[in-house]
């Protein structure tokens, strides 16, 4: 009966789309699917788009071949991707004069271009299908399993990939409850960094009375680095809407009115703009809105957006932004669940987090569970972003090595450099060392190594980077965009600050180390929110492992990476410079001087160490030294 | 302070003039007044302050009360203090007169945060009916903010005088609103919005190299608008975009990936000869 009753509901919605003949993609049909994700489009997807549907008139195909904008694949570094079906040929990089050649050898012969082939970087072969790729193959998708498969403006595409379905069964079932014992089952965790188990939540929710329960979807992905949510809200949003529906049914069946918001970053024009229109169809097929499916049952969600304050992703510094107040974070005394947005109940997960239940409905909670470690199940999305070959996103199962994400998928470090640290979990996290590479990822191990799950950010930096202008960077962004409220965030934050600008103007003494770690430990004890609980993450785990880095800037007053700039110098290598003079033009300062043909001379009076010759130089003939400690000296004075 | 004594009242403005202990014990150390952040949200918890008879100089005028941007002053009856004889409409009319732009009554330095814009466009308000019709299909302060910024490319302060009128809301709150999100521009910006990403990877790329070369190219801070309105240099957190890093976004179309300080100052000179010739 259920099943048969559950299929009737689905078929409704799907037949709608076979009267409107819309089309739906498929693997096996003959198909040109284009990246349409924020990295591919800034790398310039419109002009492919252009060039590849003008090709496909001249040849007179555009009835027979269809052109899918997807979602992002993940493969952000190989930035533009178009693939072909049905062979599922994967072109990375293009420019528009590459799609005629495509377009005659891949979509009308059945040949391959080999030229514009993916090449890997560790074996150096070519590989012409996607499922070949080791970035592809070595990741197991649930979240982003339809990422780059499906046109993120299609419901009918989504309906026909089985969407849906898990809201049908859940409505058939009538049983609130036992949506929560299923997610809770499941051992799902909040997705946002925190790892609050998601079943839990709902059940105090749904305990919770009030007037009307609130129903929130966590988008402002703030972290810097980070950029899962937006890829999810992008390249598949009726995921996430099925899974707020089915949250909202869990919380809010039989316990009164339900309302929905999603909080997303006005930084995310495409994501706001697909989610628009995915909510819009959505209710078109009374997937949303009154009465869903039939069922009784009465949902519907709003777009909120957020205006670039980073304090805003917490979830009490939220709700006040939906209230229309300045973005501050209250005590957690009273939890959200029992007094949140407009003083009741109150449910907030983060995208990730809800983009997992649909699956989590369809395949059961025991097959989720049986991914991931014995705490953090299911698989997690990592953004692997920069000193990395194949930088893009990456879904995992929890528990994953490190070295496994950065090497076996990412490819590892580029031109041959040395890998020196891997940050994770944003402003709010820590940088781990080489020798933690082999430890699995879970929420607990990052927590007990210094760092964080954060959103998922992992940034990868090399021997080219200062480990202190690193954390610098980290703590600038946390000093502006701690909200003022408690004094030892806002202003903590700033003085950790300039203590660490003191030892990298060469200025520091060991005392400052200690300074440090006092000043953290009061800020984390002081602050009400996570933003200034978390604040000195990075600099804590810095000084736990790069502890010899630091004191070199303080007793050497040299900087090992060569970055600080009171501490270097711009030389010219008298054996490599070619007296090209295009240092010279490019110099801002006119601090280089020097002949045609001759070697030429920096003058350091002038130069601001602004990089641009070594930049521009092709002869690598500008090394970055040590600054003489007898000019460190006079300028102490 | 002497303002305050054009007013007729009775101000004695300094700690020195009241001769407090604390200002005994404190003036023979040497303070170093440090800089807090320029965004920074507040520089410490209010007290009132007491004249040398004991008797607080604050006269429940209630303008900062009505002035605090985040609502955190409350003015209450409270019949253990001597009430003051003071007729407190004129005052407030005494000082409103006399003090335009600043909200203590008392003479405390509490001044509405407006730097002087380098140059100022014309505002047309005809584009502003869209935001009031928002406002009154029920969209939020945010929102509107969103609607306005969209409309003139910030926020003029005419334009948030109306939003405060139509939602009935103390100017007070809606500026303090507006000032929080770093998004929203309280000044006007130029043609060209040069929007430097600033996220981590972009950073561990060099942007910090980039939005330099920007700023000197362009001769204004980060923040800030050329003289002839042509550009405004930004940065933002993070577009996204980290595979390009680091990224440069001109305007809302063109994004510029793989970016380096002799890149930036080329792109300064090809939009400013475009611009002349033009």
């Amino acid at each position: 009966m259920t099943p048969a009753r559950r299929a009737t509901r689905i078929d409704k919605a799907l037949q709608a789309a076979r009267d409107a003949g819309a089309y739906i993609a498929a693997d096996d049909k003959a198909e040109i699917r284009v990246c349409a994700g924020t990295a591919c489009h800034a790398s310039g997807r419109v002009a492919l788009r252009k060039a590849l549907e003008k090709s496909l008139a001249e040849r007179g195909l555009t009835a027979k071949v269809a052109v899918v904008e997807t979602g992002c694949h993940g493969f952000c570094e190989e930035g533009p991707i178009a693939v072909v079906r049905p062979q599922g040929l994967f072109y990375p990089r293009l420019k528009p004069k590459d799609i005629d050649e495509i377009v005659a050898t891949s979509v009308v012969g059945d040949g391959i271009v080999e030229r514009l082939l993916y090449k890997d970087p560790s074996t150096g072969a070519a590989l012409a299908y996607e499922k070949d790729i080791p970035f592809y193959s070595l990741q197991q998708r649930i979240v982003l399993a339809l990422n780059g498969k499906i046109d993120p403006f299609s419901i009918d595409d989504y309906l026909a990939h089985d969407g849906y379905t898990a809201l049908a069964t859940v409505l058939d079932a009538a049983d609130p409850e036992a949506v929560i014992d299923e997610v809770e089952i499941s051992g799902l965790r909040g997705r946002g960094g925190a790892g609050f188990p998601t079943g839990r939540k709902w059940r105090y929710c749904r305990a919770n009375p009030g007037d009307t329960h609130y129903l929130i979807c966590n988008a402002d992905e703030g972290d810097p680095g980070a950029f899962m949510d937006r890829s999810v809200l992008e390249g598949n949003p009726h995921s996430v809407i099925e899974g707020m529906v089915i949250a909202a049914y869990a919380i809010g069946a039989g316990n009164g009115p339900v309302e929905g918001y999603v909080y997303v970053r006005h930084e995310y024009p495409f994501a706001v703009e697909r989610l628009r229109h995915a909510l819009a169809q959505a209710r078109e097929r009374n997937l949303l809105g009154d009465d869903i499916l039939g069922s009784g049952f009465s949902f519907d969600i709003r777009i909120n957006q957020g205006a670039g304050a980073f304090v805003c992703g917490e979830s009490t510094a939220l709700t006040a932004s939906i209230e229309g107040h300045r973005g501050m974070p209250r005590g957690k005394h009273i939890r959200t669940v029992a007094h949140g947005l407009w003083g009741q109940p109150t449910n907030l997960n983060n995208v990730e987090s809800y983009a997992n239940v649909p699956w989590i409905v369809n395949h059961g909670a025991a097959a989720f569970a049986a991914k991931g470690t014995a705490t953090s199940k299911g698989t997690k999305i990592f953004s692997l972003t920069g000193k990395v070959v194949n930088g893009g996103l990456i879904e995992v199962p929890m528990g994953a090595t490190l070295r496994h994400v950065i090497f076996d998928i990412g490819g590892g470090m580029p031109d041959g450099r040395e890998f020196k640290a891997v940050q994770l979990g944003g402003p709010s996290g820590g940088c781990l060392p080489a020798a933690l590479l082999d430890d699995p990822i879970d929420f607990e191990s990052l927590v007990a190594a210094g760092s964080m799950m954060g959103s998922g950010g992992m940034v990868v930096v090399d021997d080219s980077t200062c480990m202190l202008d690193f954390v610098k960077f980290f703590l600038k962004f946390t000093a502006e965009e701690s909200c003022g409220k408690c004094v030892p965030c806002r202003v903590g934050s700033q003085r950790l600050l300039e203590i660490l600008e003191r030892i990298s103007d060469g200025e520091g003494t060991l005392e400052d180390l200690d300074r440090l770690e006092t000043l953290s430990d009061d800020i984390i004890e002081g602050s009400l929110c996570q933003l200034g609980g978390s604040a000195p993450n990075p600099v804590l785990s810095t000084l736990r492992y790069f502890r010899d880095e630091i004191e070199a800037h303080i007793i050497e007053r040299r900087c090992p990476a060569r970055v600080c700039r009171p501490l270097i110098r711009y030389t010219i290598d008298a054996d490599a410079c070619t007296g090209c003079h295009v240092c010279l033009g490019a110099c801002p300062t006119q601090a280089i001087s020097g002949e045609r043909k001759q070697v030429h001379v920096i003058d350091q009076k002038l130069c601001i160490k602004c990089d641009t010759c070594r930049q521009v130089c092709k002869f690598d003939a500008i090394p970055v030294v040590d600054a003489e400690p007898a000019l460190i000296e006079g300028r102490q004075q | 302070m002497a303002r305050r004594n054009a007013n007729g009242g009775n101000g004695k403005g300094t700690a020195e003039a009241r001769g407090s202990a604390l200002y005994e014990v404190l003036k023979g150390i040497d303070f170093e007044r440090r800089e807090l952040v320029d965004k920074s949200k507040g520089v410490g918890l209010f007290d009132l302050v007491k004249e040398k008879d004991g008797s607080y100089r604050c006269y429940s005028c209630t303008l900062c009360e009505r002035t605090c941007p985040v609502d955190c002053i409350e003015i209450d009856y409270c019949p253990e203090f001597e009430e003051l004889p003071f007729d407190i409409e004129a005052e407030r009319a005494a000082a409103l007169a006399t003090l335009p732009g600043e909200s203590c009554g008392a003479g405390a330095a509490c001044v509405m945060g407006e730097k002087p814009a380098g140059f100022m466009p014309e505002i047309d308000m005809t584009k502003f009916s869209p935001v009031l019709a928002g406002i009154r299909a029920g969209s939020g302060l945010v929102e509107a903010f969103h609607a306005t910024q969209e409309a003139f490319g910030w926020l003029p302060r005419v334009a948030l005088e109306e939003i405060a009128e139509e939602m009935r809301l103390p100017f007070s709150r809606v500026f303090g609103v507006a000032s929080f999100y770093s998004q929203f521009r309280l000044q006007p910006v130029g043609k060209h919005v040069i929007d430097v990403c600033m996220g981590t990877a972009c950073h561990v790329a060099g942007a910090p190299l980039v939005v330099e070369a920007f700023s000197q190219e362009l001769e204004v801070p980060i923040g800030g608008t050329t003289a002839d309105g042509l550009f405004t240099l930004q940065t933002v957190n993070c577009v996204g975009a980290c595979a390009l890093a680091p990224v440069v976004r001109l305007g809302d179309d063109e994004t510029f990936g793989r970016m380096g300080p002799n890149e930036a100052r080329k792109l300064v000179r090809k939009l400013r000869k475009q611009e002349v010739g033009a």
